[in-house]
């Protein structure tokens, strides 16, 4: 039983990676389709990306509707997360579940109320309807990420900077914000990737002025396949094992320049 | 501390529903709004009455559809059991440093878009590339289309949800304290009996948690299944797509979405009821 369970997960292991493996060389590939393993390799499809406008403009798209998702899903969760974690109120297991409403709905069901709602208010195809559609749908992610390390935050360290004086600006200035700071970061970086993967809703209100790139892959990937795909699968792969890696890379780094060898 | 009781009480619930104001009237206008219109949708285009409940409940294409749905998640949940049980039992038994290998790729594959993942197994499975090489070099001279078929769409759906299932399983694989193991295998539990009365109670949690997560996500499943499958066997998330942009049948396409969402929380309500939404994706 132990022996064949081992097994099946080091096939798992190699089914899982395979998918993630294969589009690296894709990307250099020299061939029009998707060829593999491909005939050469050259860094074409790079350049054809860097150079073509109809690519670049729904990644720039991305960025700016994911970035101004963030400010926004902060502004609003932050404040939220603060009253749900730190106050027993009337209505708080009300709240809660508020809170967590937009994860629990399938985003082809809210696709399909933005297109006709944002229809009448004059917001498809256009960047600030994205934006208000993807913040309702940052809201669950950002909120739990949050509230559980603000529930690891000791209370007295603020209690202690009171009775020494310090009004509650001060408090939260000087003692919440900073301790807070990794926690808000990464509830952030949570916000930007649900903006910046989401691809349903975006499919459907962000039309061809606000197209983002989550849509401009679907649409290329069901008319033809194009293989720059190959290249932006690179790109986006490289991020995310950059900001995986980078954290121990970091800590690495830190115990070296401190002396102590690393483990 | 100036304050009188009755002013902190007050003050009490004042303050967090102060705090939480801006986000609730955000949710009320972009959240909410947009839901009950598809509701108003359902009952109103393109005539007043039930006719596309009617229609989308018994018309034998929609109920082909939606047995689809429920066959296809249920497939994909027990297949993301099967592949996710033994990875988090390998990953449980093996030294720190492999687990946290297999750890990284997990997450890896879990941060890496949908969209990118569908069209990796787009270039696994084509007509030019390895998997049927592989089967040519095997001998078989023509093998099965496998692109644009239930069993690619199933496959990539399975690799793109098992990261759920396998998170899950892992965290309730590591609390089991190793003594519990080691002293009903004193008494004489081994192999099968000691997986099926030790082990498997102990992870069921887990199991709940990330086969309730995996179906209910593969119940609203869009792109890949538009994306990887076939066009004969849509899913109920393509078919709303069709509606909307192609048919522009706004009732028909409200009336499945009310559907699909009624069904999607009824099964999260019963979790919610005996475990807590909050636990779910935590």
């Amino acid at each position: 039983m132990n022996t064949l369970m081992r097994w099946i997960g080091i096939a798992v292991v190699i089914f899982i990676a395979a998918p993630l493996v294969i589009v690296v060389p894709m990307s250099f590939s020299t061939a029009a389709s998707l060829q593999f393993p491909p005939p050469g390799y050259s860094w074409g499809y790079y350049q054809q990306f860097f150079s073509d406008p109809s690519w670049l403009r729904p990644a720039w798209n991305s960025i700016y509707i994911a970035t101004m998702n963030t400010l926004l899903t902060m502004a609003l969760v932050v404040p939220a997360t603060f009253a749900l974690v730190r106050h027993k109120f009337w209505g708080k297991s009300f709240a809660n579940l508020m809170m967590m409403m937009p994860m629990a709905v399938p985003h082809i069901v809210m696709a399909v109320g933005y297109y006709s709602y944002f229809g009448e208010l004059k917001l498809v195809h256009s960047k600030l309807g994205v934006i208000l559609a993807h913040t309702c749908l940052s809201v669950p992610i950002t909120f739990l990420v949050l509230s559980a390390n603000l529930k690891g935050f000791d209370l007295t360290l603020e209690r202690a900077a009171r009775s020494l004086g310090a009004t509650p600006g001060q408090v939260f200035r000087h003692i919440t914000l900073p301790i807070l700071k990794p926690g808000l970061a990464i509830s952030a970086l949570f916000a930007f990737i649900q903006s910046f993967d989401e691809t349903v809703v975006a499919i459907f209100i962000s039309g061809r002025d606000a197209e983002t790139l989550p849509r401009k892959m679907f649409d290329s990937i069901r008319e033809e396949a194009d293989p720059v795909i190959a290249v932006i699968s690179t790109l986006l792969f490289a991020v995310v094992f950059a900001g995986l890696i980078a954290p121990s890379l970091i800590k690495g780094l830190r115990r070296m320049a401190k002396g102590t060898p690393s483990k | 501390m100036g304050l009188s009781l009755s002013a902190l009480a007050e003050r009490k619930t004042l303050w967090p529903w102060l705090l939480l104001a801006p986000l609730t009237i955000y949710l009320a206008l972009f959240f909410l709004v947009p839901l009950v219109e598809v509701a108003l949708m359902s009952v109103t285009e393109p005539r007043p009455g039930l006719a596309n409940y009617e229609k989308v409940l018994t018309g034998s294409l929609y109920r082909k559809v939606f047995l689809n749905t429920f066959g296809t998640a249920l497939l994909v949940t027990l297949c993301c059991l099967l592949v996710g049980y033994p990875l988090a039992y390998l990953m449980s038994t093996v030294s720190k440093r492999a687990a946290m290998g297999i750890l990284l790729l997990i997450t890896m594959s879990f941060w890496t878009s949908f969209l990118v993942r569908t069209y990796a197994w787009m270039v696994l499975l084509g007509n030019n590339g390895p998997v049927v090489w592989l089967m040519q070099t095997l001998g078989i001279a023509e093998p099965p289309p496998l692109l644009f078929t239930r069993f690619s769409s199933t496959l990539a759906m399975v690799h793109i949800l098992a990261p759920y299932m396998i998170m899950n399983i892992y965290t309730v694989m590591q609390k089991i304290d190793p003594s519990l193991i080691r002293s009903a295998e004193s008494m004489g539990a081994y192999g099968k009996s000691l997986f099926r009365h030790i082990y498997l109670p102990l992870t069921a949690p887990g199991i709940a948690n990330g086969s309730v997560l995996v179906f209910v996500i593969c119940l609203g499943f869009y792109v890949t299944p538009v994306l990887l499958g076939s066009p004969r066997e849509q899913m109920a998330a393509g078919l709303i797509g069709n509606q909307i942009e192609q048919f522009l049948a706004f009732g028909l396409g409200s009336a499945m979405s009310i559907v699909l969402l009624v069904v999607t929380l009824v099964i999260l309500g019963i979790y919610h009821r005996r475990f807590g939404l909050d636990k779910l994706y935590g």
